[in-house]
């Protein structure tokens, strides 16, 4: 299960995750995260109550960020310890933007 | 622990088309004498499933949430290769698991009947290369060797079965 809301915030798309970053939910938020990135010039993911995350989303999360290249500013925020711990392992703190918080 | 039962088909993945009954049942103890037997099937939505066993399993046992978030890590990971690389999509019975702690020790036995697939043989992906030239897959068998400890694979019976321990002092 994964709650996925989408807000304009400041000069911010917010996009706010909810329950499960896994194998079920990923093809979701690919989605979401990619339309986001297409729509708006700057994003920020808010992951504070992502409780789980696997490699699908991982996975979701990477393409996501291909598709922001070059025309979105793509954040990462307020990471649960769950995801932080899965990203360290992953190599994904090299290679996304995180913020400690979101922007706004 | 409560005990489930499951029908042992025999059959490989890939072959037959067995429709799925949902069913879960008991195994017959080889390695493993006492803790959860869950038996999937080759389906994504098992995984919801999956997450309340191990849940369950976890409180009965006293493991805190670092070890429930791990075992469901791992078991996702195992299991999504078994139906998307393994042959197993739809399949029935398509993977079994059994959990036990032992002391300061869960051990999980995986198996499933796809095709033979060491995970100890895959490649590690770079973690460390740049963005250009990260490759999506691979991710989840590192996961897998990042966690667990003692990984053992081998090959018989037609299936691939693998053993493994998640330490359960704090990591």
């Amino acid at each position: 299960m994964m709650e996925v809301t989408q807000e304009t915030r400041e000069d911010w798309r917010v996009v706010t995750l909810r329950g499960r970053a896994d194998s079920e939910t990923a093809d979701r938020l690919e989605e979401e995260l990619r339309s986001a990135v297409q729509q708006h010039p700057k994003v920020a993911v808010d992951l504070r109550a992502v409780d789980y995350i696997s490699s699908a989303g991982l996975r979701a999360v990477l393409q996501a960020a291909r598709a922001a290249q070059g025309h979105s500013d793509l954040a990462f925020c307020s990471l649960s310890a769950a995801v932080k711990k899965v990203f360290d392992m992953s190599g994904m703190q090299h290679i996304l933007k995180i913020r400690e918080e979101l922007p706004c | 622990m409560p005990s489930r039962t499951v029908q042992h088909t025999g059959r490989r993945c890939g072959r037959g088309h067995g429709t799925l009954p949902g069913g879960r049942a008991v195994w017959h103890n080889r390695s493993i004498p006492t803790g959860v037997e869950i038996a999937l099937n080759g389906t994504v939505g098992e995984l919801e499933r999956l997450a309340a066993e191990v849940a369950e399993f976890c409180r009965g046992n006293g493991l805190d949430e670092g070890v429930e978030f791990d075992l469901n890590l791992v078991l996702e990971e195992l299991f999504i290769n078994t139906i998307r690389h393994g042959g197993c999509g739809d399949q029935a019975d398509a993977a079994r698991i059994r959990m036990r702690a032992a002391g300061d020790t869960v051990e999980v036995e995986y198996r499933d009947r796809g095709i033979p697939f060491n995970p100890l043989d895959a490649p590690e992906p770079n973690i460390s290369a740049p963005f250009e030239e990260r490759q999506p897959g691979g991710l989840g068998i590192h996961l897998v060797r990042q966690i667990m400890s003692d990984v053992r694979y081998r090959r018989s019976e037609g299936e691939n079965q693998l053993t493994m321990a998640r330490r359960t002092e704090s990591k």
